[in-house]
């Protein structure tokens, strides 16, 4: 775990697969969209609007996934930065944080070969962060009551430094010696405003959740950025960024949002400058161990990225290349899957409750034209898995991850909301430490699905068995039990989100930095 | 630089090409008239319908099926339902979306329970133009043998199906001899094939009032006798290619228009002779109160020359310009006796009909008490041997008829 690597070079067979898998991906969806639209199986008019709109964005989302895995593209050498450069380390700690963590975060930015100034931005004002920083040669800086959270203190800490490179880095992440190594050659050419790594993360095995949100940032730290890249349009994730300073003042510091990284990466590229993406692990970091921080670090972006959609979208948009244009808008409409879920998922219920059904559609004609969709949907997806960035770890079906994807519809769902309201949630920084013990709210609606399932299963059984006339039992018989076959795929989805946020009762105190040894972190590219 | 645009676009072109043929693979795969998902879905499909028999249909107190159980052995028995000896009872109503609980209500008006249920299915390439397989199985669970009016509207074809037909407009001029050219076959055998699957004896009135030029487009309008003819026996020998041996087959022509023998295929085509007698009485400008005497009996000489039983297939008479009771009491009083071939009468119970006036009238007598009564006393009154009795619920020692 503790070592450095990269995801494997891209050749044109690889971009001739994908795209052989693209142009059949499209004719079959061709296929399914001739057949979905026709005037036969509308029974509800507005419903199968809904329907279609929701599903066909779905499919949309599909394309659009390909198409960015047309341009998958890694920097063709890493260039070995010049000497003499100078570098700044931001790293962050707000109140509530374990000092411990620091012990070990800037141990490893001790570490770093590359020579630099590691700054502590605290606003927790206690005596152990001082210490801590003095500890390791880190300049302590005390950036207590700032508005604007981790961005502010960022801002802040830009005025108070000259450094021409900024790394920023999240302070439960621990950084390899080689990590400026990776990073600062890129900026030998002068329109290059940051360079983006992967993220790795070394607390993946503490719980369901932590497994799943893993597993969910596999494909995105790998071919999908790659992907971004090859469109000029990689996104800043927060941690692990180095930024040129020059390009930070150029759009008036780092922005202050929810989703600030996104924000200042949209800026960046609006004012002109290019950006690098990387795919190496040069550090691993924590993710969320219970659902309940995962729900509220997935708040925090969810209703941070409508934001995006909303304000900082449409501001830019017309400095945007084209392809830049497209990323942005598919990465800021990403978290609408909430609300889609929520539909699909509401149809079954629909259906027992009131007999509405949205399509009059063979279910076999379906799966006939929608089975070559998903399969090449498979085919692409497990291809573009040669270029994760430690592959022996990270390849699977990712099924953990899907869960909690699914699971997370309430929040994602909330997110769209309280951005279509207008209403402002507070920047909270991600939890590092697991909240143990109780179940988190944001699982209840999945336990209300469930509970709403069982009403369904009794209700229908006992309709059939007693009152559904026998002459109306076989009409009904496949749609009414392929529907509660549907639910119960939602049903068995959301078990697993429930037994997720139930892990937090399970989860042992631990803090999981304390195994680390900063001191024995390989960095040699090991070739297979 | 421009080899590398060559190079680009041949490399282009190859992967279009090859993604074209990954997806005609695919569709090969899923294509074969039954791909191995098709397949699985109805096999689970069939699974459940199967549990929900077993644990659902089967714990009721009360299933019709019991109210037919001496007619079960009849619904196997294709050579005895070719030539009944009692006269097979039924009814259609087009509101039988997804239940035939409105067929259920009129039969248990008239205390009877009908041994034969009548739907109808037009030709084309939609999802509502395959066999009815799921009405079809229901009727039969409920004890019952099914009758399908089976209607080539050749216009319901899409062009995707069926490439080079001509345009819709102009589809119906010549459509039959099309049919019997082979044009429609991938239709008629799918359709033949699921018919054949049901493996019990089904009743097909196949294109019917083919004498009637204003009606149909399988009329005499847009076809001459002759290709009737042709396309009927084409279609019956796809049916007997497929193995379809399980079809009576119902040659319907309208009893208004004279022309019968021109149209009729063969005797080795046709097992039954249907024919409908609905009376509009005045509630049409066209028509006048008409007896069933009148409309059939007229007709009926010349019918039965064919010498085949015969099917009253559509039954049935409005309450405007005369007596209803008493046309139903006259109807059915002493059948047997005076139209003795007459083996089959399936009442016509529309509540909107409008196929055939621009206005829509209402077949429905349900709420007729007189009607009903008058029903029930004539069909009392005929003889036990040429009539059907329903099973007392719970009483299984009923011999058959």
């Amino acid at each position: 775990m503790w070592q450095f690597r990269q995801s494997r070079d891209i050749n044109n067979i690889d971009r001739f697969v994908l795209l052989i898998l693209f142009f059949g991906g499209i004719i079959s969806i061709a296929i399914l969209a001739e057949w979905w639209f026709r005037g036969e199986h509308i029974v509800n008019f507005p419903l199968f609007v809904i329907l279609s709109t929701f599903f066909w964005y779905g499919i949309f989302r599909i394309i659009l996934i390909w198409i960015n895995y047309l341009r998958i593209k890694k920097p063709e050498s890493v260039p070995a930065p010049k000497e003499g450069l100078s570098v700044a380390i931001f790293t962050t700690s707000a109140p509530g944080e374990p000092v411990s963590m620091f012990e070990k975060t800037l141990a490893a930015l001790k570490n770093v070969t590359y020579p630099h100034t590691t700054y502590l931005l605290d606003s927790t004002q206690d005596q152990a962060f001082v210490d801590v920083a003095e500890k390791h040669g880190a300049v302590y800086l005390d950036l207590s009551n700032l508005p604007g959270a981790k961005a502010g203190k960022v801002n802040k800490a830009l005025e108070l430094t000259d450094e021409e490179f900024i790394l920023i880095l999240d302070p439960d992440h621990i950084a390899f010696p080689n990590f400026l190594d990776q990073t600062l050659g890129f900026f030998e050419d002068g329109k290059v405003g940051f360079v983006q790594v992967s993220q790795g993360y070394y607390n993946q095995y503490r719980s369901f959740t932590a497994a799943g949100a893993a597993e969910q940032t596999y494909t995105f730290y790998g071919p999908t950025q790659m992907g971004l890249f090859g469109y000029e349009s990689s996104v800043a994730i927060g941690a692990n960024c180095t930024f040129r300073r020059k390009a930070l003042e150029s759009i008036g510091g780092h922005a202050v949002a929810l989703a600030e990284d996104l924000v200042t990466s949209m800026r960046i590229h609006a004012a002109g400058w290019k950006s690098v993406y990387n795919p190496v692990i040069v550090n691993r970091g924590l993710v969320p161990e219970e659902f309940g921080s995962f729900a509220k670090q997935q708040l925090k972006w969810s209703r941070g990225v409508f934001e995006v959609l909303f304000v900082e979208l449409p501001k830019l948009f017309k400095k945007f290349t084209f392809w830049q244009k497209f990323s942005y808008s598919a990465i800021a409409f990403y978290y609408l899957t909430g609300m889609m879920t929520l539909f699909f998922i509401l149809i079954p219920p629909l259906y027992f409750f009131t007999g509405i059904i949205p399509a009059n559609m063979d279910f076999t004609e379906f799966l006939i034209r929608g089975s070559n969709v998903a399969f090449i949907a498979l085919l692409v997806y497990l291809y573009v898995q040669k270029f994760l960035v430690h592959p022996e770890t990270e390849r699977g079906f990712h099924w953990r991850g899907m869960i909690l994807k699914y699971s997370l519809w309430p929040v994602y769902f909330l997110g769209f909301v309280l951005a279509l309201l207008n209403y402002k949630i507070p920047y909270i920084p991600t939890a590092k430490k697991a909240v143990i013990g109780s179940v988190t709210p944001f699982a209840r609606p999945l336990i209300w699905y469930n509970i709403l399932f069982l009403i369904s299963v009794v209700m229908v059984f006992i309709d059939r068995r007693y009152f559904v006339p026998e002459s109306e039992l076989i009409f009904t018989s496949t749609r009414t039990w392929g529907m509660l076959g549907f639910s119960m795929l939602a049903f068995i989805q959301s078990m697993g989100g429930i037994f997720a946020a139930w892990g937090a009762m399970r989860l042992k105190e631990e803090n999981p930095w304390e195994k680390i040894d900063v001191n024995h972190i390989i960095t040699k590219k090991t070739k297979k | 630089m421009k080899s590398q645009t060559v190079n680009r676009l041949l490399f282009m072109a190859v992967a279009l090409v090859i993604g074209l043929f990954l997806v005609f693979l695919l569709s090969i795969a899923g294509n074969k008239s039954k791909g191995p998902v098709q397949s699985t879905i109805d096999r689970i499909a069939k699974e459940v319908i199967a549990l929900e028999e077993e644990y659902i249909l089967k714990q009721r107190s009360h299933q019709r099926r019991e109210k037919l159980a001496g007619f079960e052995a009849l619904t196997h028995d294709i050579q005895t339902l070719k030539n009944p000896k009692i006269i097979l009872l039924g009814a259609s109503d087009n509101v039988t979306k997804e239940s035939f609980e409105t067929i259920i209500d009129l039969e248990d008006s008239l205390k009877t329970t009908f041994q034969l249920i009548h739907i109808y299915n037009a030709w084309g390439s939609k999802q509502e133009h395959k066999f009815p397989e799921l009405s079809v199985e229901t009727i039969l669970k409920l004890g019952s043998v099914p009758v399908i009016t089976w209607e080539p509207w050749l216009s319901a074809f899409s062009e995707e199906e069926f490439p080079g037909i001509p345009v819709p407009e102009k589809r119906d001029k010549g459509g039959l001899i099309a049919i019997a050219n082979g044009t429609y076959d991938k239709y008629i055998t799918k359709w033949a094939i699921a018919a054949k699957n049901i493996g019990k004896p089904i009743f097909i009135r196949l294109a019917h009032e083919m004498n009637d030029p204003y009606r149909y487009p399988w009329g005499p309008q847009n076809n001459s006798p002759e290709d009737f003819k042709k396309a009927w026996v084409h279609i019956h020998t796809v049916f007997d290619s497929v193995g379809a041996g399980n079809i009576i087959w119902v040659w319907a022509p309208h009893p208004s228009y004279k022309y019968f023998s021109v149209y009729y295929p063969g005797d080795e085509y046709v097992d039954f002779v249907g024919v409908g007698v609905l009376n509009f009485g005045t509630a049409v400008t066209w028509s006048k109160w008409w007896t069933f005497d009148q409309l059939f009996g007229s007709q009926y000489e010349k019918l039965n020359e064919f010498q085949k039983p015969i099917m009253i297939t559509e039954f049935g008479s409005l309450n405007v310009g005369g007596d209803r009771p008493k046309w139903f009491a006259d109807a059915l009083k002493g059948m047997a006796e005076k139209y003795t071939t007459v083996k089959s009468v399936l009442f016509f119970h529309y509540p909107a009909d409008n196929t055939i006036t621009n206005k829509t009238v209402s077949w429905y007598f349900i709420d007729d008490k007189e009607t009903k009564a008058a029903i029930i006393k004539q069909i009392g009154l005929w003889p036990d041997s040429i009539k059907y009795t329903a099973v007392p619920p719970g009483d299984f020692n009923i011999k058959n008829p």
